[in-house]
Formats: structure tokens, C-alpha cells, sequence
């Protein structure tokens, strides 16, 4: 699999689930962690700096030696963590594990970075309260990755990238289908179905993982 | 690949997230309304049955769930999507029967919650009827209904911080009511509602059925099994100190009406007045408690209305993930994560039942909330039963470990308990329901279970047989789509059809 110099699917999958526009809703924000967190660890399995291998009954994430260390700072985080880690961790417990650590603020401080956000400062009325918020640099761009993934869906002429395809997989988890098929020609749900079901063995655990951890959050309101 | 060590930073992190035991009591007993059991159930238990055995019934109970808590809290410790009991069905009996006992528990927690409705417009009407508001009952029902509707849709969380201030307020006030009529005692204080001879006779399998209906919530610390800071210890302290606590709260609120007006003359004052519990706190404290206590008893029954409504909502939900029943079912909220379609067709049925009885001019206590509510009951016992059963099986195959105590003894025990509670409420359910032996009523009810539960089986088996791979997921609730891929994966395609 070829390096990923820049965390393109995590700012993808941020776009998708935590930016809202007119045509999408944000997600939860429990949700939005546990997308992230899987955007991520896809995105570094993708890049060959993790794996993700079954073992009595688990998804383990293991750290992969081959090749350098992640060049973005976000995958740098996660790969040196599992490094650091004194035994292996199944996939749930990564994205339990990424959805308490603000991987949301993390992901928009490095798009702020690249000049995809626009850090800003809001002053709740009663509390007199300063909340960082993150804004679009471009709307245009906001709207891009479901954008993209809807020209796939309507067009069906081509074959989806791999990560477009994870993309699309982690966009149906999070409770986002309306949006994605909403208005689409009939046997898109086929064509993205055929996609879906060719999906790299790690990269479908940990689809598999994140649908899960949603409908938990569903049941036990993550109290 | 070894076991993860405790010292790793991250399994430090996910740690200091998980819950405690307290924080596992703080949702169980959300999920109970203990006002709603006293003023509605204990009162009523006295004019139904005729006896004043309702605190023994209360110990009996608490005892048969205790025992039963210990087998399934160790069996909620082995497997995924513990908060359902169909599902330890499914795992300890096999996925037919669970499907089956799926079909009757979402029945039942369906029909127990639609059955509160009646009670609530019942209770809102003379509360309002004495400001000079006087509206039909079911005009209240029904603004409850779509209230209860829109939390419903809400996250989980919101629902627990409403139900949360509304339990703390409740049991202040029947801890004061409780010692008020203690210190008010009529013949000083009696312990003959303790006696074996208190509860006897056909009505003793009515009352054992209405005291199992104040005990449900009691299994949902389970369902945080996962997030629980130790599964081992947590959720089962959490599960038995729910027990404690609500057997506590019963048996002594209950007593204290038996010590307040009598051992002699509790059954006659219950029967001439519903409201007996308000009308003793009248007596000793004055009006402005009486008041107090009928305002918080609507809160009350809105608060068991809306916990029923989560856990129907849940129930369906993970049936629609399991794509048991309609897999639209499995549907969230994107904004809020709830599971918006079960909780929406939850709606839809109360809204349904409201219109119904309304338009038919039926009565809202009796033909509604005690009907209804009694009905549902039978199922929720033969439900912990067949539980009881599964957990016995499930450990027979293997033990895991665990003590001859949790996994043999105690669930041999608390299943020979509920199979005695359901054989007297099956063929006591006449006086249950207030109507004459041998009337075609009281001989429907289970009828209608076991031919749901039949149709589920049927069902369980059209799965296994045409869908092996949502057959393959049943009892796995929010994870089904995980067993589901794994068995597709499998599965060759085409082969599924020679199967």
C-alpha cells in the first residue's frame, strides 16, 4: 500500500461528520470521535504503518516496522502510540480510546494547519464563556468528500478508490445513508454494496467495529 | 499477542472512563419509578387481593431476583449485548428460542409502557379536575404521549438526567410518607403483614406478578457491561444493590400503609379509595403534601412512562440491527445517536392504543393500565424464567470459570422461584384482573404469548433456513453486523441458497 504523506481520509471523514451545511447534519459528538479515530487508524493501515490481524476472536491493531514513521503529526500520534503500547489492543478499544481523546480538536487544529479550517472564538451569551470553534476555509471544499462520493454513486462508471470506498463505508456507519443516497439513481446501493463487500479484510474489521461502537453508543446513550 | 497490560497509557485512559458501581446504580434505578409502584400498584395490591401479605410478597420477589441476578450477571460477563434478555436466550438456548423470547419481550415492555398511559391520564384528570381544569383522560394521556414521543427521540443522556431528579425527588417523598405513617401508627406497629397466612389463597400469584413488575430495570446495569470499570464485580453489585434498594423502598413503604391504617382495615380503606397513600400524608401532614405527593405522582408515572419507552426503543433497536424484525428499526438519530425509528414506532403504538380505547370509551385504569399492565407482567416473568432457564443450560455446557454457586446453584434456585411465581400468576391471573375463574380473559393472555413466542420461533427458523447470516447475528444486538460480515465472509456466494 502507498505511504499517505497527508492524513487526507481523517480531514475527509471530518468533513463529512463534523462540518454541517444546509444538505448535512453534523453527527453526534461521540460519533464524530469514534469516525475520526477509524478514519485514522484506515488511514495508517492504508499507509502500511499499522495492521490490523485477528486473533482468538479479535481485531488486534499492531504496529508495522516497515518504512519510515508517518510524516503528519496526527498519524506520527496514533503510530507512536501503538508502538508504545506494552501489548497489542483490539480495534474497539483504539476507537473507544481516540473517541475520549478529542481526536476531533486534533484533526481540526492539523486542518487548520493546511489551511482547510479557520480557527475562531465565540463568547457564550450567559456565561460569558470562550468556546474555540472551526469553520471552512472554503464551503466549496467542505461539501467536496460527500460530494465526491455522490458522483461516484450517480455516475457508477467507474471504480471507487480504496480509501473513497472506506470513506463511503464509515459515512453509511455513522447514520449518514439519507444523505449519501438521498435522490440517487436506482442500483447505487448495489454498486457501493460491491465496493463495500471487496474492502481489505483490516479495513472491513474496522468497519465492522465502528458500526458496532455507533449502535452501543445508540443503546447506552454513552453514559 | 498477550493480554493487555494494566500499566499501558492507553488502557490507563479508557479506565478512568469507565463506570463505577454507583454510576451503574444511577441508571438502573432511573428505570424504576418507585412512586408510581406504591401509589398505583401497592394500593391496588390491597384492594385486588384482598390480603395484606403485599410486603412478604415484596421479600419473596426481591429473593427470587436475587438468586436469578447471580447466574445472569455471570453469564452477562461471557457475552455481547447483555442489556437484552433474549439475547442470554439466544446464547444459552439457542437463536430459535431467543427470537421467540425477542418477540414476547419487546411485546410485553411495549404493552407495559402503552398500559402507563392509562394510569397517567387517569391521575392527570383528578389532578387537574381540581383546579377547575376538567378534560377527558386520555386529552392528558395524550400531551404525556407527545412529550414522552420527543424525549424519546432525544440522546439517552438527556433522559437519564430528567429521570434522575425525578427518582431523588420520589423516594424523599415516600421515605417521608413511610416514616410519617410509621410515626402514626394505628395499632402500633404489626408484623402480620409478614406472616406466611398474610399471603394465601388465590390471590397470592396476583400479587407475586404486580410486585415482579416494580422490580423491572433492575437487569439494565448489564447493558453497560462493557463500559463498567470492573464486568466481573461492578455490574453485578450494581444489579443486586438495585434489588436491595427497590425491595427496601416497596416493603417498607408498603408496610407503613399496613401499619397507618391497620392490619384490619388496610384492604377496606385501599378499596374504598385509590388514593390511599395521598390521604394518609393528608391526615398526618397536611393537605399542601397530599398535593405535593399527587403532583409528583403524574411526574412519576411520566417517568415510568418515558424509561419504558427507552427500553422498548433499545429492544427494538437491536432487534433492527440484528434485522430479526424490520431492519429499518436499526435506524439512529444522525444528530443525537438515538435510536429515533424504534422510539418513533414505540410512539406510534401508544398513540395508536390512546385513540383506541378512547374512541371505544373504555376505562383508562382498568381496561388500560391494570388490563395492559397485568398482561404485559405474565410476559416480563415468563421471560426471566426462560432467562433463568438459559443461564442454567449455557453454564452446563461450559462453566467459564465461574463459581458452582453463580453458574449451577443459584440460577437451579431462582428459576424453581419464578417457575412457582409463574404457575400461581397464570392460573391466579383472574383475580389479577379482577374477573370471575374460568372467564375467556385471563385464558387469553398467555395464549397470546405462547403464539408469539410460536410465531418468533417460526420466524427464528425461516432465518436460519433462507438468511443464514442474519441468523448467524441474532442475539448479538449492536454487534450482529460484525457476526454478520464474518459469516458472509464465510459463506461462498450462492452457497447460502444450498443450505
Amino acid at each position: 500500500m502507498p505511504d499517505a504523506p497527508t492524513p487526507r481520509l481523517v480531514y475527509d471523514a471530518f468533513l463529512i461528520t463534523a462540518y454541517h451545511d444546509f444538505y448535512k447534519p453534523a453527527v453526534a459528538p461521540r460519533v464524530i470521535g469514534l469516525a475520526l479515530g477509524a478514519a485514522l487508524l484506515a488511514e495508517l493501515v492504508f499507509s502500511g504503518h499499522l495492521a490490523v490481524r485477528p486473533h482468538e476472536g479479535k481485531d488486534f491493531v499492531l504496529a508495522e516496522k516497515r518504512g519510515g514513521p508517518p510524516r503528519d503529526s496526527l498519524g506520527l500520534w496514533l503510530s507512536e502510540l501503538v508502538q508504545g503500547e506494552p501489548a497489542s489492543l483490539a480495534v474497539p478499544e483504539w476507537l473507544e480510546y481516540l473517541a475520549i481523546s478529542d481526536t476531533q480538536t486534533k484533526t481540526a487544529e492539523h486542518m487548520v494547519v493546511a489551511g482547510l479550517m479557520i480557527r475562531g472564538e465565540q463568547r457564550s451569551r450567559w456565561l460569558g464563556k470562550v468556546q474555540t470553534t472551526y469553520d471552512a476555509a472554503d464551503a466549496l471544499i467542505a461539501q467536496a468528500p460527500l460530494a465526491r462520493l455522490r458522483r461516484y454513486l450517480s455516475s457508477m462508471d467507474r471504480r471507487m478508490p480504496l480509501l473513497d470506498a472506506f470513506l463511503l463505508a464509515l459515512t453509511e456507519s455513522v447514520g449518514l445513508s439519507k444523505s449519501l443516497y438521498s435522490q440517487m439513481p436506482s442500483g447505487a446501493r448495489e454498486y457501493a454494496e460491491g465496493h463495500l463487500r471487496v474492502l481489505p479484510a483490516p479495513l472491513q474489521a474496522i468497519r465492522g467495529h465502528l458500526t458496532a461502537a455507533v449502535a452501543d453508543t445508540a443503546i447506552t446513550g454513552n453514559l | 499477542m498477550s493480554a493487555p497490560s494494566p500499566a499501558s497509557a492507553v488502557q490507563s485512559a479508557l479506565a478512568r472512563d469507565k463506570l463505577g458501581t454507583l454510576s451503574l446504580l444511577h441508571f438502573s434505578l432511573t428505570a424504576a419509578t418507585p412512586l408510581t409502584v406504591i401509589a398505583g400498584g401497592v394500593v391496588v395490591m390491597f384492594a385486588v387481593a384482598g390480603q395484606i401479605g403485599i410486603p412478604l410478597g415484596y421479600v419473596i420477589i426481591a429473593a427470587s431476583l436475587l438468586l436469578f441476578s447471580v447466574g445472569y450477571t455471570a453469564m452477562a460477563r461471557h457475552i455481547a449485548n447483555a442489556g437484552a434478555m433474549y439475547a442470554f436466550v439466544a446464547r444459552g438456548l439457542g437463536r430459535i428460542p431467543g427470537v421467540a423470547a425477542a418477540w414476547v419481550a419487546a411485546t410485553s415492555y411495549c404493552a407495559l409502557q402503552v398500559s402507563l398511559y392509562g394510569y397517567l391520564g387517569y391521575v392527570a384528570q383528578g389532578l387537574f379536575a381540581s383546579i377547575g381544569l376538567d378534560l377527558p383522560w386520555w386529552a392528558f394521556a395524550l400531551v404525556a404521549w407527545l412529550l414522552v414521543g420527543l424525549l424519546g427521540t432525544r440522546a439517552v443522556d438527556i433522559n437519564a438526567k430528567v429521570l434522575a431528579v425525578l427518582l431523588t425527588v420520589e423516594v424523599a417523598v415516600v421515605l417521608v410518607f413511610s416514616v410519617s405513617n410509621f410515626a402514626n401508627a394505628a395499632d402500633g406497629v404489626s408484623f402480620g403483614a409478614f406472616s406466611p397466612t398474610a399471603l394465601s389463597g388465590e390471590a397470592a400469584g396476583a400479587v407475586l406478578a404486580l410486585a415482579v413488575i416494580g422490580f423491572i430495570g433492575f437487569e439494565s446495569p448489564t447493558v453497560y457491561g462493557e463500559e463498567a470499570r470492573d464486568r466481573k464485580r461492578t455490574v453485578a453489585r450494581a444489579t443486586i444493590a438495585t434489588v436491595l434498594i427497590l425491595a427496601f423502598i416497596y416493603i417498607v413503604s408498603s408496610w407503613s400503609i399496613i401499619t397507618a391504617a391497620g392490619d384490619d382495615n388496610v384492604v377496606a380503606a385501599a378499596t374504598a379509595d385509590f388514593d390511599l397513600m395521598f390521604s394518609l400524608a393528608g391526615d398526618q401532614l397536611g393537605p399542601v403534601w397530599e398535593t405535593v405527593g399527587r403532583i409528583l405522582l403524574l411526574t412519576s408515572v411520566t417517568a415510568a412512562a418515558l424509561s419504558f419507552h427507552n427500553t422498548t426503543a433499545r429492544y427494538l433497536f437491536a432487534l433492527g440491527r440484528e434485522q430479526v424484525v424490520f431492519s429499518w428499526l436499526g435506524r439512529t438519530s444522525v444528530r443525537t445517536c438515538a435510536p429515533v425509528a424504534a422510539s418513533a414506532t414505540q410512539t406510534v403504538a401508544g398513540g395508536l392504543v390512546i385513540v383506541l380505547w378512547a374512541v371505544l370509551g373504555l376505562d383508562p385504569v382498568v381496561h388500560l393500565f391494570y388490563y395492559l399492565g397485568t398482561a404485559s407482567g405474565i410476559g416480563l416473568i415468563a421471560l426471566i424464567l426462560t432467562c433463568g432457564i438459559a443461564v442454567i443450560v449455557y453454564f452446563a455446557r461450559d462453566r467459564r470459570d465461574e463459581s458452582a454457586w453463580a453458574a449451577r446453584i443459584a440460577p437451579v434456585l431462582a428459576v424453581l422461584a419464578m417457575a412457582g411465581v409463574m404457575y400461581l400468576s397464570v392460573i391466579h391471573f383472574h383475580t389479577l384482573l379482577g374477573v370471575e375463574k374460568g372467564s375467556l380473559l385471563p385464558k387469553l393472555v398467555p395464549i397470546v404469548f405462547a403464539v408469539l413466542a410460536l410465531l418468533g420461533a417460526g420466524w427464528g427458523l425461516f432465518l436460519k433456513r433462507a438468511r443464514p447470516e442474519v441468523y448467524a447475528g441474532i442475539g448479538h444486538g449492536a454487534k450482529a453486523p460484525l457476526v454478520q460480515a464474518a459469516e458472509r465472509a464465510a459463506v461462498p456466494v450462492g452457497a447460502a441458497s444450498e443450505r
